[in-house]
């Protein structure tokens, strides 16, 4: 063959966007090779344990560590005396890591040691001796919220005007309270009382959410290190190492830019490395105090005792409606049980208040929160952030005024849903809306309005087995969420002279599968397979800065910045390469490796080559380029009110199940979704992402309950906490609508929290369905649905706390 | 947790009931109960930890005469499995199937299950109706000394038995039923398996012409043990299972059972289970 | 002091002594004492599965099993499976079928559908389901776990 016949090659255009690409780290993961905290030992580490409190609510009158500290083998052991720059930690600083004076909960961090071997650890930890003086328990919030109730945190009480126990430290000033409450909010938009005039159905329900938790499969754990300078070094599975950093910093009174986190891969998350635990200072106390690394690591019972939950939330929710079906009103009082501190969970009226006030066009919104001290778990962020509470009473309002009117609850749902271009009471401004395609699509391939007037039909016939079907939507951000001034990342990306990627990003990987999906922006902008790239995500030494993982932000604003840094390096490789052939830089593109004519996909020049061309000549050059990504978000005025987000993700879920009328028994056999995504970029991962969110949120709504008894918590561990098993995943049906956000990486959205948030709502929905009994409370147990049917279950009523009352 | 002095592995039934003479001993077998319990604290280990997994004559399924034994050692996957019980006892696979996990399943045995005794045991219920014994053997003298008892007088409270610490559970023994015998578990929880039962029923008896004898009704997760229904029984014998019939005894069995409070459910609910599962499972019978 | 008890056996197709605590399960014993970290610690009560190994080829919770009685047995874990080119087919399909998202319960996973396969190679999505009843997964929903195994039917042949 002569060069003259030699055809050019060609490279067809292919797109890594959409298709189904496994996670990069999963066969390190299924040989077991991975090292999660819990498989790395550093060599002279000790082991850390804490003492927790005995009781749930008292005065700590001594504590005896002699014993504990005679033990061989027993290195440190520390009280909140030895630690005299305590500083309080968490949303509030409201408490200290060791407990001073006065132990609020069952999970309370008396005293910690560290010592050569776990069991050495807990030996000692039995030897310690503590006097406390009981204190009566707060365990319900409607009695911590009563005017004389006993204060959980009566501080400051000082004659000089400092308070009794939170004195450590000091810098920065812990208020006190005169009551319980924690925290309030109070949003308005309209005018409730004109809206409720204007309203032809008005219906008011009280709500019960109760208490549920994480459950990770790795438990909780740390290393930490001094070295010989005094910098700090951890390894830690936080979703905030940047944030983190500074506080670490301020509570260990230390400089932060001598902090050093690396973040190992984590076995779950969902929200629950958001805040700083009592557990991770300690840590650090025992390490500074050991000069040893110190690892910790909970037990299952620690995990379920000392973890955050959900917060447990309790609603009135008044709404009304038109005979038209137009939506006039919705006044909403929640109460929060915060715990005995403050953490996210606290702070989970920003999300509710969204799903109040914008999930479907209401003209007038009120929305009253207060959370309140008690003596129980605190609550802190977890996957849906308030929006499970939230959309779990809406959406069951929404079939009742339906009812009420007589109008169809697709109908009535698809009049009030929002639409792309509209601007809600809160600010919120929807660029990208599939709301009504998901809420169509949902219902068409689950045969919605058949079944359900089916349903209601054979409710009526014998038999011991109800079929229903239910419908739930909702709404969360998906584009980031501006609660700090900053809702950025940073990006830094190379290339080697083989034409291999090394992307450092500063969005961490805590399971959801990130690393793989900004893999694929940035090899689909470079024209790269996806085995040309490394990912660099888990030190602060190298990685740039990111606010954090919350709020399903990693896709938007990560894979933003990915795509930033890597348009950056495609721009400097066709430039050179333009140079190079003598040709425009448009007429260049990155195709499979290799530099293309844009026209016919015909071959210049292998990509790598060209790099080395670069590298080796003369002036020699490397691409390397940084991009930070800022979403065009605002931050939120006084009233709740902006753009929080720079883009919002829609859903809907049909919900189908069968009752057992016989024993309360509610089997959950089939979830037709539809979420709008704004584009799909990995295909088995968004699939992944939903299928485990519907089955957390089938826990949420059948299974799951911390079930807590005067402060006690009576079912600390797998056998009593029924997380869903295999035989029981209802079969799902998933589809996707692309409303292609234009501001989104490669059109897409946030979606790591849709998929739990309708789950309990529409089951509800569908249990009325299938019997006709409406359930207000939650999770929906044999027996809790049983004593509904036979009609056992009290009417549940609160009567909205005011500020002003 | 306290630490045993010594670890011993017979190898034979003989070493084993040798060593638990002094009764200071804690039988190991498969582990499932044990290791938990230990771990916990709940159980305290004694001077001997004696691993009982390599003794052959606690092994095996046998037809002997008219009954089948059932070696101590047989895990309840092997149950499940095993052609005899299949075809004699389905009312036992049953049980099986909804016991624990299969990784439990795979050595969790028949002897554990039996001397844990607990209420919620799920074996305990279809071998109460099957009038299962319980074979011991011990060494009082220099030789050994096997007997039996019904499983039925066996347990006394949660976690106790009428097992001597000397005694070793080596089997139990079941009689294969006659013609017409019907025998039907029934275990209430929210998953298949991997839960502890809520309440669990077993029936059992003769059924001819559409009226039942020999009647043995046990429940479980409704007393400190599991236990023999007996009014219920009593109402049951020799009745033609009408629906008037089904409704009454269905109620007598509601009103038998004493249950308590628990994380699982309350007693009232524990007691509507017990009346409508036992209906339901009459009319099933009827129906057949 | 701890009562130390010596034992022998065969760990991924090596033999091996070990000199363990009577009352150490067979967990802490692989993960502290031999240092084979790819078993899981989920629970130690037995209800997770993340800690599933196979011994004498039956699949079981090694928190629930005493060390002292792998003596004389033929002891499984994930880095022996992952070694072993038989059950690339399963690896595979995990890979492939997304069924790997944080991964923590994945090498219990794959222990326990080893097991599984070996006994049912033709096991269908219901029965797979049940056999992996004892093991727990926060992330994935099981769906793409349970089609990862059934895939493998096809697989292998
Ligand atoms: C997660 C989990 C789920 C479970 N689910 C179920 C369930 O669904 N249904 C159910 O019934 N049980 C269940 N169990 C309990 C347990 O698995 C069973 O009770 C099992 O049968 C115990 O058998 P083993 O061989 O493991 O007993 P071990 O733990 O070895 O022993 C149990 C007790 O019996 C004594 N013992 C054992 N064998 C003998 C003998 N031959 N002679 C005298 N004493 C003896 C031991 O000393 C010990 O006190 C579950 C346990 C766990 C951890
Ligand atoms: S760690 Fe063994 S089953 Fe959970
Ligand atoms: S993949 Fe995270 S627990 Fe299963």
């Amino acid at each position: 063959m002569s060069v003259a016949e030699k055809k050019p090659r060609v490279i067809e255009p292919d797109s890594l966007i959409g298709k189904r690409i496994p996670k990069m780290d999963a066969p390190e993961k299924a040989s077991g090779r991975t090292r999660y905290i819990h498989d790395i030992n550093l060599s002279g580490q000790l082991y850390g344990r804490i003492l927790r409190s005995a009781r749930i609510h008292a005065l700590i009158k001594s504590i005896d560590t002699s014993a504990a500290r005679a033990l061989p083998g027993v290195h440190v052991v520390i009280t909140a005396a030895d630690i005299p720059d305590q500083r309080p930690i968490g949303v509030a600083r409201d408490h200290f890591p060791l407990k001073v004076g006065r132990v609020r909960s069952q999970r309370d961090e008396i005293a910690a040691v560290a010592a050569e071997s776990e069991e050495i650890a807990e030996a000692a930890l039995k030897l310690i001796r503590v006097v406390y003086e009981d204190l009566p328990v707060i365990s319900d919030p409607e009695e911590a919220i009563k005017p004389g109730a006993a204060l959980i945190h009566p501080e400051p009480h000082g004659a000089d005007g400092t308070h009794l126990h939170l004195k450590q430290g000091t810098s920065i000033a812990h208020k006190g309270k005169p009551d319980n409450i924690a925290m309030t909010f109070d949003y308005v938009h309209g005018d409730v009382i004109q809206g409720e005039a204007e309203s032809d159905v008005v219906i008011e329900d009280t709500f019960r959410l109760h208490y549920v938790t994480h459950c990770c499969m790795g438990v909780s754990g740390m290393i930490a290190e001094f070295d010989a300078s005094g910098n700090l070094l951890m390894y830690s599975n936080t979703q905030v190492p940047f944030l983190h950093k500074r506080e670490f910093a301020e509570y260990l009174n230390m400089d932060p830019a001598r902090i050093r986190i690396i973040q190992p891969p984590i076995g779950g998350g969902f929200g629950s490395k958001l805040d700083i635990y009592p557990f991770e200072v300690i840590c650090l106390y025992l390490a500074r105090a050991a000069k040893r690394p110190v690892k910790m690591l909970f037990t299952r019972e620690e995990e379920f005792l000392a973890s955050p939950t959900r917060q447990p939330v309790l609603l009135t929710l008044r709404s009304g409606c038109k005979k038209d079906g137009t939506l006039t009103f919705r006044q909403v009082h929640t109460l929060h049980d915060n715990g005995a501190y403050t953490s996210w969970g606290a702070t989970t009226p920003f999300v509710m208040m969204q799903t109040f006030s914008s999930l479907y066009r209401v003209p007038h919104c009120d929305y009253h929160t207060a959370a309140v001290y008690t003596n129980n778990p605190y609550a802190g962020s977890f996957r849906g952030y308030g929006n499970l509470q939230a959309t779990f009473a809406i959406e069951q309002h929404m079939d009742m005024l339906a009812e009420r009117i007589g109008m169809d609850s697709l109908a009535f749902r698809l009049k009030n849903a929002q639409d792309s271009g509209e601007t809600t009471g809160q600010g919120m401004v929807f660029k990208s809306c599939g709301f009504k395609d998901c809420i169509n699509t949902a219902a068409q391939r689950s045969d919605y309005t058949r079944k359900f007037k089916e349903n209601e039909v054979n409710r009526s016939r014998p038999g011991n087995i109800r079929r229903g079907i239910g419908m739930a939507s909702m709404l969360h951000v998906g584009g980031g969420a501006k609660i700090y001034p900053s809702d950025g990342c940073g990006t830094i990306l190379k290339m080697d002279d083989f034409a291999n990627v090394t992307l450092i990003t500063g969005a961490s990987e805590i399971g959801q599968g990130s690393e793989t999906v900004l893999s694929q922006l940035v090899c689909e902008e470079l024209g790269l397979p996806i085995s040309a790239i490394t990912v660099v995500n888990n030190d602060t030494a190298i990685t740039p800065w990111d606010v954090g993982v919350h709020a399903s932000r990693t896709t938007f604003i990560a894979g933003n910045s990915a795509i930033g840094a890597a348009k950056k390096a495609k721009t400097k490789i066709l430039a050179v390469a333009a140079k190079k052939y003598e040709c425009a830089e448009s007429d260049l593109d990155l195709r499979g490796g290799f530099v293309i004519k844009a026209s016919s996909g015909e071959v210049v020049v292998e990509l790598s080559k060209l790099l080395r061309n670069l590298h080796f000549q003369d002036k020699a050059e490397l691409v390397m380029t940084t991009f930070y990504y800022e979403p065009p978000s605002v931050h939120q005025d006084k009233g709740f009110k902006g753009d929080v987000s720079a883009a919002y993700a829609w859903g809907a879920q049909v919900v189908e199940v069968e009752v057992d009328t016989d024993t309360g028994r509610v089997r959950m056999t089939k979830v037709t979704g539809a979420h709008d995504v704004g584009r799909v970029l990995n295909r088995l991962g968004i699939e992944g992402q939903i299928e485990g969110g519907v089955v957390m949120g089938q826990g949420y709504a059948l299974t799951e309950e911390l079930l807590i008894e005067n402060g006690v918590m009576k079912n600390p561990n797998f056998r009593d906490y029924k997380l869903v098993t295999a035989p029981e995943i209802p079969e799902m049906d998933i589809s996707f609508i692309e409303s292609m956000d234009g501001e989104g990486p490669q059109g897409a959205k946030g979606v790591g929290e849709a998929p739990a948030i309708c789950v309990a709502a529409a089951t509800a929905n569908a249990i009325c369905n299938a019997t006709g009994v409406r359930m207000f409370e939650l999770p929906f147990t044999p027996e809790k649905v049983y004593r509904a049917l036979h009609g056992q279950t009290p009417k549940l009523y609160w009567k909205p706390w005011r500020a002003d009352q | 947790m306290t630490e045993p002095k010594h670890y011993f592995a017979p190898t034979s039934l003989d070493q084993a009931v040798e060593c638990l003479k002094d009764g200071d001993v804690t039988i190991l077998a498969g582990g499932t109960d044990l290791t938990p319990q230990s771990q916990s604290g709940k159980l305290r280990i004694k001077q001997t930890l004696m691993n009982i997994r390599r003794v052959p004559e606690l092994t095996g399924i046998t037809l002997e005469g008219d009954e089948i034994r059932i070696g101590a050692l047989t895990t309840i996957t092997e149950i499940m499995e095993n052609a005899l019980v299949k075809q004699h006892f389905p009312v036992l696979v049953e049980a099986c199937d909804h016991f624990a996990s299969d990784q439990i399943r795979n050595v969790a045995t028949l002897g554990g299950n039996i001397c844990n005794a607990s209420p919620a045991g799920d074996t305990l219920i279809p071998l109460l109706v099957l009038d299962a014994s319980v074979e011991l053997a011990s060494m009082p003298e220099a030789t050994l000394y096997r007997h039996s008892m019904p499983l039925s007088t066996f347990f006394v409270g949660p976690g106790k038995t009428r097992r001597s610490l000397c005694e070793l559970v080596t089997g139990v023994r079941i009689r294969v039923p006659g013609p017409n015998h019907i025998a039907h578990f029934h275990k209430l929880g929210t998953r298949p398996a991997l839960d502890i039962s809520t309440i669990s029923i077993g029936i059992a008896g003769t059924l001819k012409e559409g009226i039942l004898s020999n009647v043995r009704v046990a429940f479980g997760a409704v007393a400190p043990t599991p236990v023999r229904a007996s009014q219920t029984e009593k109402a049951l014998e020799g009745q033609r299972l009408d629906a008037v019939t089904i409704g009454k005894v269905a109620g007598i069995a509601r009103d038998e059972v004493k249950p308590i409070d628990d994380v699982r459910a309350t007693a009232w609910y524990r007691k509507e289970m017990i009346h409508n599962i036992t209906k339901r499972m009459l009319s099933h019978v009827a129906q057949a | 002091m701890l009562l130390k008890h010596d034992i022998e056996f065969t760990l991924n197709g090596v033999k091996r002594q070990v000199s363990v605590d009577v009352t150490t399960n067979t967990l802490a014993m692989l993960r502290d004492v031999i240092g084979l970290t790819g078993t899981k610690y989920g629970c130690g009560e037995g209800e997770c599965g993340a800690c599933t190994i196979q011994v004498d080829g039956v699949s079981l919770n090694s928190c629930l099993m005493f060390a002292v009685d792998c003596d004389g047995r033929d002891v499984t874990t994930i880095e022996g499976l992952a070694n072993d080119s038989k059950a690339d087919a399963l690896r595979e399909a995990f890979v492939e079928h997304g069924a790997v998202q944080c991964g923590f319960c994945t090498p219990g996973m794959i222990m326990q559908a080893d097991h599984l396969l070996h006994k049912h190679p033709h096991a269908d999505a219901d029965s797979v389901k049940r056999g992996i009843e004892g093991n727990l997964c926060r992330c994935t929903g099981y769906k793409k776990i349970v089609d990862a195994i059934v895939a493998v039917d096809g697989a292998v042949k």
